[in-house]
């Protein structure tokens, strides 16, 4: 109980007090009413990042439920070294957020790059990953997919190792193919699985910050910068505690609508 | 959100540490708690003056440490003030952080401790005594240090392109730019350039590109005066055209270099807008036979006068819960006076911010043995810190901004995106 008032009620208590006050923390908080609200809806900035959180987020989950599902259902056949290869692929998740961030850079470099330089080798021209405004938010969220892909795998496998092999089986006997047999049993199958690994992922992605922070610093031309970020930025750049309040409760209801509306349409759909 | 309470959370226990360090300190009325930066250098410094200083001054002793480790000690000073730890003495104040907390009123104004006026006009020139002080009139810090921005260059390039100086203006800038660029490889792309600066938007990345080039175009005007933007003038856009025109021909690069290899000693680049820390750096690392100096900031072609830079000031400043103001106040002095100085110089090759230290007999000694150095005191006549203002991050922020679309991807006119900088900033004092 003194744990949930201290670091649940108190804190989410203060933060909606905070919305109404301007405080930079050292000098005494002023009442401001509503000033914090109208600021919001006018902060060109933060209705960007919050556009390119949902950009963000309309990559990545797509992607990594493909590329989960994908490799998934590989390493649920018969194969050799299936272990070693599930280990493989969940190696990136447990390297820390930093590390991948800073190698992935490298990678991206627009002279130095890995990349780059294999578009070369074959004729093509440079890209400029991380400084085109176009493609930067592109390309953080397909690192964000290769680092998080291996905890999803995970999950579609054990979504996968729960349905019943008599389905399959019967399919066989009414002359199925694979595709068929994939679309019409494994996925509604796995719905609760999917179900799970978007409103994860919708979470995961909400909350991106440690990658644009170090790769990008929120540019170029703010496409990177998501709403944790500024939120940050405006709290521990500036010190607008108040603001930075506001964005935060503001955020956490988009958040909410969000994986209300994913909910909704997930289970009309199973 | 999460990250938002974490911090906040962390805030509060470096706040709840630093009380606790407050009290094991064993403060009292009669001993002075110093803050000084955590870095070898200058904990050795604090250390020589303190020991001095505890030596002749039985009544009231002072205790050195080292700012508490932390992700910055701007965030630990925060803090303290916060959780009313501070300490009675800090140095490595950032000028442009002095007026927030003035108007906190955390700070002591330094203007009613009686000598105080006497003493800085002494050491200081009356452009600086006027440049610290605050919006309300007083003066809440000692101006102490300062490592001015200057072009350093990479002499055999320089030579090697047929030049028996680096460029000074604009437009010497851009022929030695032009005839330096290279595509070594051979792969269609520009990979040796002539300069390069940081292109993230953070707001002080600006102090190595545009805000000293500013203060060279404009002979060391302020960004904002009383409230109001004053940079929409015909050196600001200088200042961005002449930018604009290094990323557009590509004599600066676009891509983040500094995860790389040092591009300057490992020879791609031939200049860069550095301070003094780069001496040591150099010396350690440079490869055998590299040379390299220092210069002025360029400046437009038609461009009269003394070239001001930006001197990164870092200040001492007097906290409100010191008990003793005016011994701290003796102590300060004993950091800032001609010995203190001149073991500054010794200990960290940091410049004092002392008017004509280049000139004074008492510290030629080491500028005979540190030539480099020499440069930059001659120039410190010349230099600027930050105008008073409690939003000066949101302003250099905006400027980023706006510095980002039209120097480096060239989305709007300098005109433009001077003029949007400049209303942004008058919007944001309206605020």
């Amino acid at each position: 109980m003194v744990h949930f008032l201290m670091f649940v009620a108190f804190p989410v208590v203060f933060s909606v007090v905070l919305t109404f006050h301007k405080w930079n923390i050292i000098a005494p908080m002023e009442y401001t009413g509503l000033n914090n609200y109208i600021l919001l809806f006018d902060d060109k900035i933060f209705l960007k990042s919050v556009g390119n959180t949902l950009i963000f987020l309309l990559i990545h989950i797509p992607l990594q439920i493909i590329i989960a599902l994908f490799i998934a259902e590989i390493l649920n056949q018969k194969i050799k070294l299936k272990g070693a290869f599930r280990g493989a692929f969940f190696l990136p998740v447990i390297v820390s957020g930093v590390v991948v961030t800073i190698l992935w850079q490298q990678l991206y470099g627009f002279d130095t790059g890995l990349f780059n330089r294999l578009l070369t080798g074959i004729g093509l021209g440079k890209i400029g990953w991380l400084t085109d405004p176009d493609i930067a938010m592109a390309s953080i969220a397909v690192m964000a997919t290769w680092k998080n892909v291996g905890l999803y795998i995970i999950l579609f496998l054990v979504g996968l190792q729960t349905v019943p092999t008599q389905y399959y089986e019967a399919a066989d006997l009414e002359g199925a193919n694979h595709w068929q047999k994939f679309f019409k049993i494994t996925l509604p199958m796995i719905n609760p699985t999917i179900f799970m690994v978007v409103i994860l992922s919708t979470i995961g992605g909400f909350s991106l910050f440690i990658e644009p922070y170090i790769m990008t610093g929120g540019g170029p031309l703010n496409s990177t910068i998501s709403a944790v970020l500024y939120i940050y930025k405006q709290g521990f750049f500036y010190y607008h505690m108040g603001y930075a309040a506001t964005l935060g409760l503001f955020f956490a209801f988009i958040i909410l609508a969000v994986v209300v509306v994913q909910k909704k349409f997930i289970e009309k759909d199973h | 959100m999460k990250r938002f309470f974490i911090n906040i959370t962390l805030l509060i226990i470096i706040s709840l540490s630093l009380q606790s360090c407050n009290s094991a300190n064993g403060s009292s009325d009669s001993k002075l708690i110093y803050w000084c930066s955590n870095n070898s250098y200058e904990i050795q410094f604090a250390k020589e003056l303190t020991e001095k200083w505890n030596k002749n001054n039985k009544d009231v002793s002072v205790k050195y440490q080292p700012v508490p480790e932390g992700r910055s000690s701007e965030e630990i000073i925060l803090a303290a003030v916060v959780g009313k730890t501070t300490p009675d003495i800090y140095s490595n104040m950032w000028q442009g952080d002095v007026e927030v907390y003035a108007q906190a009123g955390v700070l002591i104004a330094l203007d009613t401790i009686p000598g105080f006026l006497d003493f800085l006009a002494e050491r200081c020139d009356s452009e600086v005594v006027e440049e610290i002080k605050s919006l309300d009139g007083h003066i809440y810090q000692i101006p102490w240090k300062i490592n001015p921005i200057m072009l350093i260059y990479n002499e055999k390039m320089i030579s090697d392109l047929g030049l028996s100086n680096p460029p000074k203006t604009y437009d010497e800038f851009f022929e030695a730019s032009a005839k330096f660029q290279k595509d070594i490889d051979g792969d269609g792309y520009i990979d040796r350039w002539f300069g390069y600066s940081e292109v993230l938007v953070t707001w002080w990345q600006r102090f190595f590109d545009f805000y000293p080039l500013y203060l060279a175009a404009s002979g060391g005007a302020p960004l904002v005066k009383e409230n109001k933007a004053v940079f929409n003038n015909e050196y600001g856009v200088a200042v961005f055209k002449f930018l604009r025109t290094l990323y557009k021909k590509n004599y600066f690069s676009k891509e983040q270099l500094s995860a790389r290899q040092d591009v300057f000693l490992s020879e791609i680049i031939a200049t860069r807008f550095t301070g003094p820390w780069e001496i040591a750096h150099a010396d350690k690392f440079k490869p055998k036979g590299f040379e390299y100096n220092f210069s002025c900031i360029p400046v437009p072609d038609d461009h009269k006068g003394p070239v001001y830079t930006y001197g990164d000031p870092k200040n001492i400043v007097i906290f409100k819960t010191c008990k003793k103001p005016q011994a701290a106040w003796e102590y300060v002095k004993t950091l800032i006076g001609r010995d203190g100085d001149l073991k500054l110089l010794q200990l960290t090759n940091q410049l004092p911010r002392r008017k004509n230290i280049s000139t004074i007999s008492f510290f030629s000694s080491y500028f005979e043995q540190n030539p480099k150095m020499k440069i930059f005191a001659n120039q410190s006549k010349y230099v600027r810190g930050t105008d008073a203002s409690s939003v000066l991050k949101e302003v250099f922020d905006l400027i980023s901004q706006e510095y980002e679309a039209c120097v480096i991807y060239g989305m709007k006119t300098p005109e433009q995106a001077v003029k949007d900088a400049s209303d942004a900033v008058d919007l944001l004092f309206l605020k």
